[in-house]
C-alpha cells in the first residue's frame, strides 16, 4: 500500500464543512490522486458537530482507516471527537485568535493560523476555511495550483472576483504557514500524477446510471440519505427529456412512478427507512400489475426514525419479503460506487425485461462517500438497453384473443407477458392489483388464480436461467477462509485483505450484488473451512439467508453502531472470528 | 384518434356487478360519452380508478387503465400524464377513496393542476365495505360504524378544491344524464385539473342522499345565471350550506396546466437503444 494521507475538517453544522472538504477532495483528484471521502455526523455529545474526511493516495483507496494526519479544527469538539484517530505526527490547524483555547495534545503539531483575519484580508471572513486549505497545502507540500482549479470549479459561476478572492485566501494561508512554521519534520510530500479522475458519490452514480439507462421520470419525497438522488436528477434529467416531481409523500411518489412506468416510461423512485414502509402497499400493486419499476432504497439506521444520518444495512428482509401476499421481485445491491452506476442500469433492464419491481438497495455509507475513478469506469458506450417484450402495431395481433382483446397478462412459458404501452392500437387493457385473468380483469377462479401466481413466479425461474447472477471476488480464490459480504462493505474488505496478508492469513472474499435472485454459494461454502458473513446490521439478515440457502451454519461479523466498517477494524474482526468455534 | 369512435367503444364486455340502480351506472355512461364527444378513443385514453364500488369503473370501461390501491389514483394519473402528455387521462374514484385516504393527494393534485380530469362518485357512504360513514356523510347519518352519526361535519370537497387553488370545480348528478355528460366534457376540455364531484346515489346503504333527494333539492347553476369565471360568485355557491348545486362552479380562465408551466412535453416512453447522446457529459461533470 502506498503511503496515504488522511485529512479532515470539522466544526459545527453550517460552518461550510462539506463544501470545503469537497473543494480539497476535488483539488486532490485534479492532481491525479485517488480520494476516498467520508462524513461524520457524530451524535455522541450533542447535535451540530460535523466533519468531512479525506483519505488520499496515488493508489486506489476504498475505505476509511483509523488515522488522521492533518485536521482542520474549527471547534474544540472537532479535536475531542477525533482524539482516537490522531497520532503523534498529526498536525492540527486552528484559529488561535478565536475565543476558544485550543487544547491540543502535546505530541501533536499545533498550527495556529489566524484563519478569520487572513480571510478578511482576502475579502471576507467567510473564506476562513479556504485559508485553512491553503495552510494544509503548505503542510503537505501539495501544490496550491490544484486548489485554484477546484476553486474555479466551485465558484466559477459566481464571477471571477469571488474566484480570485478565494485563491488569495488560500495563498495567505499557505504563506502564513511558510513564514511562521518549519514543518519539514512532518515529512509530507504529496505526489501527483497525470491521471484524470472523476470524483463522485454513490447517489450521484445512481442518478447518472438512471439517466444513462433512459429513466425519464422520477418522483420522490425528501428523506436522508436518498434525497441527493433527487437533487442530482433535478436540473439534469430535463436535458434528456425527463422530469422530476417532488411528491407530497412516498405513497404519491411511488404511485406517480408507477403511472409513468405503465405508460411506457422508464421510471424510478428512491427513498429510505420510513419511506420504504409507506411504499410497500403499492409495491404489491407494481408486482401484480407487472409494471416495470425501479425502487431505490438507500438504507439508513432503523427501525422507525432510528438514526437518520447513520449507516446500516438493515432493510434486506424488507426488500426480500416486504409486502403482503407473495410477490416476485428482484433485489439488486451495488457493492461500490461504480456498481451503483452499472447496477442501476441493470435494474432498469431487469424491470422491463421481467416486468417486475426491482429494489435497488444501497446504503448511507455509499451514498455520502465520494471516490475517484477513471472516467472510463462509467463508459456510456457500454450501456445496453433491453426493453423486453414490448409489442407494437405489428405484433400486437399475436396477443389478441378471439374477441380481439389484448392479453396483457397472457400465461406464457417463461412467465413474461407481452407489454403494450398506451397508444398501441388494439393494445388497450386494464391492469389491476386484484387477481386477474389474462386480460387483466378481476377473477377469483381457482385455475386462473393459480395460473397467474405461477406465471409471475416463473419469471424468477426464467431470470435465474437467463442472467448471470454472479458475485464479485477478491483475495485468494483457494483460501480456506471465506468471507461473504453485500453492499458497501466491499471496499473495506478488499483493503482488509492486505492487512490479513501481512499477518499471513489468506482469505477469499465474495461480495454479492444480487440478493434476489442470488448466486448459489453452496460450492464455495463447501470448499471453505470457515465462512464468515460481514454486514452492517445486528441480526445478520444476509447470514440468515445464506444459512437457509446452503443449510450450513456460518460465522457472522455485525456492526450496528451506525458507522461503516473500517479496513483495519475488519481485518482484526476477521482474525478473531477465525479462532472462534463455529456456532452449533 | 379516429373520428368514428362511439361511446360504446369505451365499454368493456364485463358486466358491472354494481347493485341494480346504483348511481355509478349513470356516472360511467356520462364519462364514456364525454370521452367520445371530445374525440378520444380507447387507445389514447388512460383511466385510473380508485378502490371502492366506484373504482370498479376501470373494469367496466375499455381503454388503457389501471385499478390501483385505495386512495392513490391521482398520483398514478399524474405520473401517466407527465410521461405521456399525448394521452387523455381520466381519474375516477369514490368519496372515501378521494377525500379520506386520498385527501392529501387530492389537495396536491389540485394545486399541481395537471391536465387531467377527476371524477368522484360521491355517494356519501362507503359502499364496497358495506355501509360505513364516509367523509361526506352528514354528521347525523347513522351507519354501522357511527350508530349515532359521525358527529363531525362533512368535508366539502368543492371548498377543499377551491382552497387548494383549483382551476376547475364542478358538480353533477348521475341521473341527470345530459347535464352530467356536459359537465364531465367541460372538465376534459379544461386546460388543467378538471374536478367533478358527482352525486352518485348508493341505493343499498344510503337512504338519505337518494335520487329523490337530489332530484328535489339540486339547483342547476345554468338556470341561476352563474358566471364560473367569477371567483367570488364561485365561492358563494361552494360555501352555501343551504343548497346543493350542479354545474361548473369555477373555472380559471387563465389556467396554465402543469406541463406548460414546467415544460414537460416529451413522450417519455421513447428512449434510445443505449445511453442518450451526450451522456458522457454527465461523467465529465465530475472532473
Ligand atoms: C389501505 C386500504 N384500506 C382499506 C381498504 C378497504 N376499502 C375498500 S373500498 C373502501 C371504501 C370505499 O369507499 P368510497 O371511496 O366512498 O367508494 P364506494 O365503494 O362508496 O364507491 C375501503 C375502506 C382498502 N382496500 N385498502
Ligand atoms: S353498494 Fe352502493 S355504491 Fe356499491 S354498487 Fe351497490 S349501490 Fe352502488
Amino acid at each position: 500500500m502506498a503511503e496515504d494521507l488522511n485529512w479532515a475538517i470539522g466544526g459545527e453544522a453550517g460552518d461550510g464543512i462539506d463544501s470545503t472538504g469537497k473543494i480539497f477532495a476535488q483539488a486532490l483528484s485534479r492532481a491525479g490522486r485517488h480520494v476516498f471521502t467520508s462524513k461524520d455526523f457524530a451524535s455522541r455529545i450533542r447535535g451540530g458537530y460535523t466533519a468531512y474526511k479525506i483519505r488520499t493516495s496515488v493508489d486506489q483507496v476504498q475505505s476509511v482507516v483509523d488515522r488522521l494526519d492533518i485536521l482542520v479544527a474549527l471547534t474544540q469538539r472537532t479535536i475531542d471527537e477525533n482524539l482516537d484517530e490522531l497520532h503523534d505526527g498529526s498536525a492540527i490547524i486552528y484559529d488561535g485568535e478565536r475565543s476558544w483555547e485550543a487544547e491540543i495534545p502535546e505530541e501533536m503539531t499545533a498550527v495556529d493560523v489566524p484563519l478569520k483575519s487572513l480571510a478578511e484580508d482576502a475579502g471576507g471572513a467567510i473564506m476562513r476555511n479556504i485559508v485553512a486549505l491553503g495552510a494544509a497545502c503548505e503542510i503537505t507540500g501539495f501544490d496550491v495550483e490544484y486548489l485554484d482549479e477546484a476553486l474555479e470549479k466551485r465558484f466559477g459561476g459566481k464571477g471571477s472576483k469571488i474566484v480570485e478572492n478565494n485563491k488569495e485566501a488560500a495563498r495567505l494561508g499557505q504563506e502564513y504557514v511558510q513564514e511562521n512554521y518549519d514543518l519539514d519534520h512532518l515529512g509530507y510530500d504529496v505526489e501527483t500524477t497525470d491521471n484524470d479522475y472523476v470524483l463522485l458519490n454513490g447517489n450521484e452514480a445512481i442518478g447518472m446510471g438512471a439517466i444513462a439507462a433512459g429513466c425519464r421520470f422520477y418522483a420522490g419525497y425528501p428523506i436522508t440519505p436518498a434525497t441527493s438522488i433527487m437533487e442530482y436528477l433535478t436540473g439534469r434529467i430535463e436535458d434528456y427529456g425527463g422530469h422530476v416531481v417532488q411528491a407530497e409523500d412516498e405513497l404519491s411518489a411511488i404511485n406517480m412512478a408507477l403511472g409513468a412506468a405503465r405508460s411506457g416510461a422508464r421510471a424510478m423512485t428512491a427513498t429510505s427507512g420510513a419511506g420504504i414502509d409507506l411504499m410497500t402497499e403499492t409495491f404489491g400493486l407494481v408486482a401484480t400489475s407487472e409494471t416495470p419499476l425501479v425502487i431505490t432504497d438507500v438504507q439508513r439506521s432503523g427501525p422507525s426514525t432510528g438514526m437518520p444520518t447513520k449507516q446500516e444495512q438493515g432493510d434486506l428482509n424488507m426488500a426480500l419479503y416486504g409486502g403482503h401476499g407473495e410477490v416476485p421481485r428482484f433485489v439488486v445491491a451495488p457493492t461500490s460506487i461504480t456498481e451503483c452506476f452499472w447496477k442501476t442500469i441493470e435494474a432498469f433492464n431487469y424491470a422491463e425485461k421481467y416486468q417486475t419491481p426491482v429494489f435497488l438497495v444501497s446504503d448511507l455509507a455509499m451514498s455520502v462517500t465520494e471516490q475517484t475513478f477513471p472516467p472510463e469506469a462509467f463508459d456510456m458506450d457500454d450501456v445496453e438497453i433491453d426493453r423486453g417484450k414490448l409489442v407494437g402495431e405489428d405484433d400486437v395481433d399475436e396477443w389478441l384473443d378471439e374477441q380481439g382483446r389484448f392479453r396483457a397478462h397472457a400465461v406464457t412459458d417463461d412467465g413474461i407477458s407481452p407489454r403494450a404501452i398506451p397508444g398501441t392500437t388494439d393494445g388497450a387493457h386494464m391492469s389491476t392489483g386484484l387477481e386477474h385473468d389474462e386480460l387483466g380483469r378481476r377473477t377469483e377462479e381457482e385455475d386462473e388464480r393459480v395460473q397467474q401466481v405461477d406465471k409471475r413466479n416463473r419469471k424468477v425461474e426464467t431470470a435465474r436461467n437467463e442472467e448471470d447472477w454472479e458475485y464479485r471476488e477478491f483475495g485468494d480464490p483457494d483460501a480456506d477462509n471465506l468471507v461473504i459480504s453485500w453492499g458497501s462493505n466491499e471496499g473495506a474488505l478488499v483493503e482488509a485483505l492486505e492487512y490479513l496478508e501481512d499477518d499471513g492469513i489468506d482469505v477469499r472474499v465474495i461480495s454479492v450484488p444480487y440478493l434476489f435472485p442470488r448466486p448459489d454459494l453452496s460450492e464455495e461454502i463447501d470448499a471453505a473451512d470457515e465462512t464468515i458473513v460481514v454486514e452492517c446490521n445486528a441480526n445478520g439478515q444476509f447470514a440468515d439467508v445464506i444459512e437457509h440457502d446452503v443449510l450450513t451454519r456460518v460465522k457472522r461479523i455485525n456492526k450496528y453502531t451506525g458507522v461503516r466498517f473500517k479496513a483495519d477494524e475488519l481485518a482484526d474482526a476477521i482474525t478473531s472470528k477465525l479462532s472462534e468455534e463455529v456456532p452449533a | 384518434m379516429s373520428s368514428d369512435v362511439r361511446f360504446t367503444d369505451f365499454k368493456s364486455d364485463k358486466q358491472p356487478t354494481w347493485c341494480p340502480g346504483c348511481g355509478d351506472f349513470g356516472t360511467m355512461n356520462g364519462m364514456m360519452k364525454a370521452l367520445a364527444n371530445t374525440g378520444n378513443d380507447p387507445d389514447n385514453t388512460f383511466v385510473v380508478a380508485g378502490i371502492g364500488c366506484s373504482g370498479k369503473i376501470g373494469t367496466y370501461m375499455h381503454s388503457y387503465a389501471l385499478h390501483g390501491v385505495h386512495g392513490r389514483a391521482l398520483p398514478v394519473g399524474t405520473g401517466v400524464k407527465m410521461a405521456r402528455p399525448d394521452l387523455e387521462v381520466m381519474v375516477a374514484g369514490g368519496d372515501g377513496d378521494g377525500y379520506s385516504i386520498g385527501a392529501g393527494h387530492f389537495v396536491h393534485a389540485v394545486r399541481r393542476n395537471v391536465d387531467m380530469s377527476y371524477v368522484v362518485m360521491d355517494n356519501r357512504i362507503y359502499g364496497l365495505t358495506k355501509g360505513q360513514a364516509s367523509p361526506t356523510s352528514r354528521s347525523d347519518f347513522e351507519t354501522s360504524t357511527t350508530p349515532e352519526g359521525p358527529k363531525q361535519p362533512p368535508v366539502n370537497p368543492l371548498a377543499l378544491a377551491l382552497a387548494s387553488g383549483a382551476s376547475f370545480i364542478a358538480q353533477s348528478f348521475a341521473s341527470d344524464a345530459l347535464r352530467h355528460e356536459e359537465i364531465v366534457q367541460e372538465a376534459i376540455e379544461h386546460d388543467g385539473f378538471g374536478f367533478v364531484n358527482v352525486f352518485s346515489p348508493c341505493v343499498t346503504f344510503n337512504d338519505v342522499d337518494t335520487y329523490d333527494y337530489f332530484r328535489d333539492s339540486l339547483v342547476d347553476l345554468q338556470e341561476e345565471d352563474h358566471d364560473p369565471n367569477d371567483y367570488e360568485a364561485a365561492k358563494k355557491v361552494i360555501l352555501d350550506s343551504e343548497k346543493e348545486y350542479q354545474g361548473v362552479m369555477y373555472q380559471d380562465e387563465n389556467s396554465v396546466p402543469y406541463h406548460e408551466q414546467h415544460g414537460v412535453t416529451e413522450d417519455m416512453s421513447d428512449i434510445p437503444d443505449g445511453a442518450p447522446d451526450g451522456a458522457m457529459d454527465l461523467v465529465r461533470e465530475f472532473y
